[in-house]
């Protein structure tokens, strides 16, 4: 028996040429070690620093603060609530409505409505943008003394308050941020519908199926693949959201998210590790969610 | 300001180009004490970071490194860094391989810094350029923590008052004496009933609006009380605080509206294109207004911020200091150090002027008679002060001037009525600083 299992096992290893195993090792291994050095060490060293105060200098200088950071976070900072609400807003927004239009807009063009292709580059031209410009672009639109309100006739004196207005400047946010993530979703979308077999619409249309049939029971089921994807993007892009505010805001003080929170606290004068504490408070809410819907996803299909 | 305080204030400056000239005279003593550093320094090369300043940066610093090359025979490699990028990562730069010499900040932002060892102590230096430097600026430069100068001073400017004596005249009221209360509040109200803008301020970057509060602490409650509050030997839920936001919220009424949507850009062109009556800020953008036009510039005036308190006076200002820190981690520190000592020395000073630098000079060296009437203007505002402030984020420790004050008087600027809470909020969060 002994002898079997070692030659079985000998043999599995020899099954594995040389040139095998050196890619095997290549194209594991190393993307492995670098994710490890880069990305895990980081954010584990950031876990460990979020317990204490450092001012990011000497070594010598970190002391011990328990949960003093995150203490000081949730019961003292109102920033961080507004942030928590803001990132909460964007989600809101773009899962319910954003995504979804990008999701409706490919499958018009999908079916090939009239002038489909005007419509398809007009949506997709945001997309080739970054955040940060298109931050820069309609902050040169709508500042005070911005083209939007030189069209309206107003000076930088009497200007309508956009950025620093609380009561709109959530939604003309979203709308821009909107602007681009419903072309990059329309595109992903629809680069998925063109692999889905024709035949299953026409087979289902003479059966008698709606529009809306076709595209729950037939189209939304072949495309599951593509809707991971969609609904990680879509989290993800929420819960990051920095670079459009940033550019904007140029500080999380008006428009705080958590991105901007972390920022604030790491970088220049103000380090501290409440930034540590702040970025791995959005770790937790990145990662729990996500990791939380592909379960119940692959769960799925492995029935 | 009243007319006595002028003439003092004009004495006292002539007086200072009278020591000034002594200096120079002492300056032979000087060079002699670089001598050595010339022999020393000849062949080797020297690393300066330029904090912003675009084109005319560029040329002062290249007018004063090739005085610096041609007197010790040393090279001068530098560069132009965006000043906000420069600043955030200052830590990080530091701890890299950073620049042996560069423009930098006094206050808090140079002590922290030299404190834990990553500027150089510059007590060598200060002591030559003594004979040029008043004992306030030297006192300014150095450390009440460690006793050691991380920074040798050069420039300065007062964050004022500022108004265009065209606009005062139109209102019927004298340009030159808007020196009370009641003056200041029947500028913006006059200014405010011709449609425009009473007070301007800016609130979007978060810091802006702290030079308001800066003076409108220091007119009420004086000097101390306000560097106490700052360091945490006061609380910000004291009366003597509230009252302070009281004033505060009497300038809401006559302010823009979109105070959130509009930076310190957006107050100077609020003033450059006379849309407003006042607003406090730094003078350093008095060269937009003479990039702009001569008649622009001209009619550019500024005063120290109307008494409050009689206790107190008009004898406090912020009047932040700049100046030159060398990296204590440089590959050069030798050649940093003389670089920084003739950036502030009167000879290198000579050279930034010559080469367009507008900026008001702490040495005494400087004959002050060539300044323009504005300029002139600023020193007297300053010299009407006894008490320099450097700002409210040079002031503070950086963990709780940007991510804590600065907010909370932007939440204060759009809920007055909050403000008990709102400073409640302040002092819990500076409880909550790690104490070293």
């Amino acid at each position: 028996m002994k002898t079997a299992a070692t030659v079985k096992k000998n043999r599995s290893r020899r099954s594995l040429s040389k040139t095998d195993r050196f890619t095997l090792t290549t194209f594991v291994g190393i993307p492995t070690l670098l994710q490890i050095i880069l990305l895990w060490v980081p954010a584990v060293v950031t876990i460990i620093l979020s317990f204490t105060y450092w001012n990011g200098v000497r070594l010598k200088d970190i002391q011990w603060a328990g949960i003093q950071n995150y203490k000081n976070i949730f019961v003292n900072n109102p920033l961080f609530y507004q942030a928590l609400k803001n990132n909460g807003t964007w989600l809101a927004f773009f899962v319910l409505i954003a995504t979804p239009l990008g999701i409706l807009l490919a499958y018009q063009i999908d079916r090939g409505i009239k002038g489909h292709a005007f419509y398809e580059s007009i949506y997709y031209l945001p997309v080739v943008l970054s955040l940060a410009v298109i931050g820069i672009i309609w902050n040169f639109m709508l500042q005070p003394g911005g083209f939007v309100q030189g069209l309206m006739g107003r000076d930088i004196g009497n200007a309508i308050s956009i950025w620093g207005n609380a009561k709109i400047n959530t939604w003309v946010i979203l709308g821009i941020a909107s602007w681009r993530h419903i072309g990059y979703i329309m595109l992903l979308y629809l680069s998925g519908l063109k692999s889905v077999d024709p035949a299953l619409k026409e087979a289902a249309a003479i059966d008698g199926a709606t529009d809306w049939q076709i595209f729950r029971k037939i189209i939304l089921p072949t495309m599951q693949p593509v809707n991971i994807i969609i609904v990680v993007i879509t989290l993800i892009e929420s819960l990051r959201a920095f670079d459009l505010v940033y550019i904007i805001y140029g500080s999380p003080t008006i428009f705080p998210l958590l991105n901007l929170l972390v920022f604030q606290n790491f970088a220049g004068q103000g380090i501290s590790m409440k930034g540590a504490a702040y970025a791995v408070i959005l770790l937790i809410l990145c990662i729990v969610p996500i990791i939380t819907y592909l379960r119940i996803t692959f769960k799925e299909d492995l029935k | 300001m009243s007319e006595d305080k002028n003439i003092v204030s004009r004495r006292s400056v002539l007086k200072g180009a009278a020591v000034g000239g002594a200096a120079l005279a002492a300056g032979s003593t000087l060079s002699a004490g670089s001598a050595d550093a010339a022999t020393r320094l000849k062949g080797s090369t020297v690393k300066w970071t330029t904090r912003g300043g675009g084109a005319t940066g560029d040329k002062i610093a290249k007018a004063v490194n090739d005085a610096f090359t041609k007197k010790t025979g040393a090279k001068v490699v530098a560069q132009q860094v965006n000043s906000d990028d420069f600043q955030n990562n200052f830590a990080q730069i530091l701890q890299g391989s950073p620049d042996d010499a560069f423009g930098w900040m006094a206050g808090y932002r140079s002590n922290h810094f030299g404190e834990m060892g990553l500027l150089a102590d510059l007590t060598r230096e200060i002591g030559h350029l003594k004979p040029t430097l008043s004992a306030a600026a030297i006192k300014g430069s150095t450390s009440p923590v460690s006793k050691k100068p991380y920074i040798l001073p050069t420039t300065y400017y007062p964050w004022a008052l500022h108004y265009r004596k065209s606009m005062v005249k139109d209102l019927g009221m004298n340009p030159e004496k808007i020196n009370n209360w009641d003056d200041f509040v029947k500028l913006m109200t006059l200014t405010q009933k011709k449609g425009l803008v009473g007070y301007s301020l800016g609130a979007k970057g978060g810091w802006e609006a702290m030079g308001t509060f800066d003076i409108l602490n220091a007119r009420v409650n004086g000097y101390k009380y306000h560097i106490d509050l700052l360091n945490g030997r006061a609380k910000w839920t004291d009366a003597r605080t509230k009252e302070t936001f009281k004033y505060f919220a009497q300038l809401i009424p006559f302010m823009n509206t979109n105070f959130m949507d509009i930076s310190w850009d957006g107050m100077r062109d609020l003033l450059l294109q006379k849309k407003t009556g006042a607003m406090m800020m730094g003078s350093w953008f008095a060269n937009d207004f003479k990039a702009k036009s001569q008649a622009d510039y001209d009619d550019l005036w500024v005063v120290p911020f109307p008494e409050i308190n009689p206790k107190f006076g008009i004898d406090t200002i912020d009047a932040p200091l700049d100046g030159i820190s060398v990296a204590a981690n440089g590959k050069n520190v030798d050649g940093g150090k003389a670089l920084a000592e003739f950036w502030a020395s009167p000879e290198g000073i000579k050279e930034a002027i010559k080469a367009g630098d507008t900026n008001i000079y702490v040495s005494k060296s400087f004959d002050t008679s060539s300044y323009d009437a504005f300029n002139k203007q600023k020193l007297a505002v300053l010299a009407s002060a006894s008490n320099i402030m450097f700002f409210l984020d040079r002031d503070a420790r950086g963990d709780f001037a940007g991510p804590v004050v600065g907010p909370a008087i932007q939440s204060f600027l759009q809920k007055p009525s909050d403000i008990n809470k709102i400073l409640e909020n302040v002092q819990a969060q500076w409880d909550a600083l790690p104490k070293n």
